[in-house]
């Protein structure tokens, strides 16, 4: 595992938090783990393919969750936010993948991403790769970010 | 005048809720799909005048949908609005002939501005 891995997802998490909800996302710490087993009730698994492959598992509280959607989504009704909570998380997951592998394949390489995938509570003992991981922590006003980076270069 | 309709397509409905938010004053949303074989019974089924097209959705991704869809209709109006904005992936959609890009997250008055270019007679 590269840990120069980390600072693509630290700018891509920085601008898209900055851009869809308005929060200032510092970095707290990055540590080394065997998996990217998430240590936060919400995650959302993404699988990249490409010249950069492997897992990234984004993890977060539940109440951070909510107040992820209610800024993305202003104006909306309460009952319509919380619907929209594991789509919203998702998307962010998306955004923040999609600008961090660019820099991290090159602008000349294609990257494809699968669809974020949301688990929440006790349905954590899946299908996590067995690859050292990077996890960062990401901290903001309004809650916390945990993005655990298990990627390795390799032809696809 | 008859507004221009649109088909909207992404496999997030917080994107869908949010696209129709900024298309619906100046067009008429006619349907949303969340993934690309859903997108495309819809889009014989409503013929809008244009789609917005996420790229990463499950069964059936944009750029299969793409291909698939202007086998069959040649003139249909794409704009793709995908967070894998690699130039790579972007020449492939406009080659492809998809109409323009939007790299997510988007300034709601890209998206705007890109599906009112569809239609200027300049
Ligand atoms: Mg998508």
């Amino acid at each position: 595992m590269k840990a120069e891995y980390a600072n693509p997802f630290i700018r891509a998490a920085s601008e898209v938090f900055a851009h869809e909800t308005h929060l200032q996302m510092t970095r707290k710490g990055l540590e080394l783990r065997k998996t990217p087993l998430p240590s936060r009730p919400v995650c959302i698994i993404l699988g990249i393919t490409g010249p950069i492959r492997g897992q990234v598992v984004y993890a977060l509280d539940e109440d951070f969750a909510h107040t992820v959607a209610r800024r993305m989504l202003p104006g909306k009704l309460p009952a319509e936010v919380k619907r929209l909570t594991n789509s919203a998380i998702s998307e962010i997951a998306n955004m923040i993948t999609g600008k961090a592998s660019i820099e991290l394949a090159g602008e000349d390489k294609t990257i494809e991403l699968t669809p974020p995938a949301v688990f929440t509570g006790e349905r954590f003992h899946m299908d996590f790769l067995n690859i050292p991981t990077l996890s960062l922590s990401l901290i903001s006003e309004a809650g916390s970010l945990e993005i655990n980076i298990a990627l390795t270069e390799g032809s696809s | 005048m008859r507004l221009k309709t649109a088909l909207i397509i992404d496999d997030a409905a917080v994107m869908r809720m949010r696209l129709r938010d900024i298309l619906e004053p100046h067009f008429d949303v006619v349907g949303e799909a969340e993934d690309g074989e859903q997108a495309l019974s819809l889009y014989e089924a409503c013929r809008p005048d244009f789609v917005t097209l996420d790229i990463t959705m499950p069964k059936v991704d944009g750029i299969t949908f793409l291909q698939n869809l202007l086998k069959s209709h040649p003139d249909a109006k794409v704009i793709i609005v995908s967070a894998v904005g690699q130039k790579q992936t972007v020449f492939k959609a406009l080659t492809l002939g998809a109409r323009d890009f939007v790299v997510k997250p988007f300034d709601p008055e890209r998206v705007k501005t890109a599906a009112n270019r569809l239609f200027s007679k300049a």
